[in-house]
């Protein structure tokens, strides 16, 4: 069983080798891969320097793109599962055996790794404003699937060979969290949740993932709505 | 129309052709759009020729005023244009994003593959 880590990483010079080192020290036999999405600091010169398995994308793609890239080149190497690991220290090593576990016992294509399911286990919770905006959006992943996904936009997610394979073809880069659990719960994957625990950025700024807006939260409700229609028209897998 | 009115629209529309006949030629746009720019230039012609048919078509579809007919057609082509422009500027982003993403994937490999070659020749 090969597994890798895709690591998304956008001007994170300052979390990228230290989130290397753990999953290191964590297990000798995790693959990872760092995607430089094309950074302006120095985090391509750190991931060369420290010889770091990386791909360095030409141009800035956004998380999506960066995260599809990851997974293309998991496809192409014929690795078995692949998890979404973020490069800016938020997500913890010791749960990647709680992740994988459903997806070696057969019971999940896909699953997330949620900070709202058990509430205990997440020391960081995350803002109000951000928690609410999940809450919107599962409850129209509920109402467009009929699956109850707590946090839809945890970053920590594993994936088996289909959903891998899946990714590699067509991975929706716009609103990739969200839209990528409905895509595959309406293409009939198994889609499941374990509790994880998230720790607070420890360095850099975040860029990514933000509910700034209302825009933003009409937009991925849109996005889920067509992207579930479109997919019972044809009729899913 | 005042003589001197029309005078200054059939130079504007001159050039306006000129333009685009242009860029056509010197292959800086596509035959699919071309198309759209030649039939505006060729309305324009029209309209300046015989002013006399634009007011009648307006009067016949019902406008008050000739110039509502006038920014009414401008305004939906304008749209339509827009409209085409973001369906194309989606396509391509899309494009792109497979572009770079295959390219950096090649790149690693090309990487990949030299780092062997060398750790080979080394032994």
């Amino acid at each position: 069983m090969r597994v890798l880590l895709i690591i998304p990483a956008y001007n994170e010079q300052e979390n990228i080798l230290r989130v290397c080192k753990e999953i290191e020290a964590y297990s000798k036999e995790l693959d990872y891969v760092v995607i430089n999405d094309g950074s302006k600091d120095n985090t391509l010169a750190i991931l060369e320097e420290n010889k770091i398995n990386h791909i360095n994308l030409i141009q800035n793609l956004g998380i999506g793109g960066a995260v599809q890239t990851g997974y293309k080149y998991a496809h192409q190497q014929g690795y078995d599962i692949a998890i979404q690991f973020d490069g800016d220290g938020q997500h913890d090593v010791t749960y990647i055996p709680n992740i994988c576990e459903p997806i070696l016992q057969g019971q999940a294509d896909m699953v997330i790794g949620s900070r709202y399911l058990d509430k205990k286990e997440s020391q960081f919770q995350s803002t109000f404003m951000r928690r609410f905006g999940g809450n919107i959006i599962s409850f129209f992943i509920k109402r467009t699937t009929k699956n109850k996904i707590t946090d839809p936009t945890s970053g920590f997610r594993a994936t088996n060979k289909k959903i891998i394979a899946e990714f590699a073809k067509e991975y929706p880069t716009e609103y990739p969290e969200p839209e990528s659990t409905v895509c595959m719960i309406c293409k009939g994957y198994k889609v499941k949740e374990v509790p994880v625990s998230m720790k607070e950025r420890q360095g850099g700024t975040s860029s990514i993932r933000f509910f700034k807006t209302a825009d933003y939260m009409i937009k991925v409700v849109l996005a889920i709505i067509l992207d579930s229609m479109n997919l019972k028209k044809k009729g899913g897998k | 129309m005042q003589i001197s009115l029309r005078v200054a629209l059939i130079l504007i529309t001159l050039v306006y052709m000129a333009l685009i006949i242009r860029a056509i030629k010197n292959k800086k746009m596509q035959i699919s759009f071309s198309v759209f720019w030649i039939i505006t230039g060729l309305i324009l012609v029209i309209a300046i020729a015989i002013p006399n048919a634009i007011q009648n078509i307006s009067k016949m579809l019902g406008f008050e005023v000739t110039v509502n007919m006038i920014f009414c057609v401008a305004i939906f082509l304008s749209f339509y244009l827009i409209f085409k422009l973001n369906i194309l500027y989606s396509k391509e982003s899309k494009v792109n994003i497979t572009l770079v993403q295959e390219i950096s994937l090649l790149n690693k490999r090309i990487q990949d593959l030299e780092n062997k070659e060398n750790e080979r020749s080394n032994d």
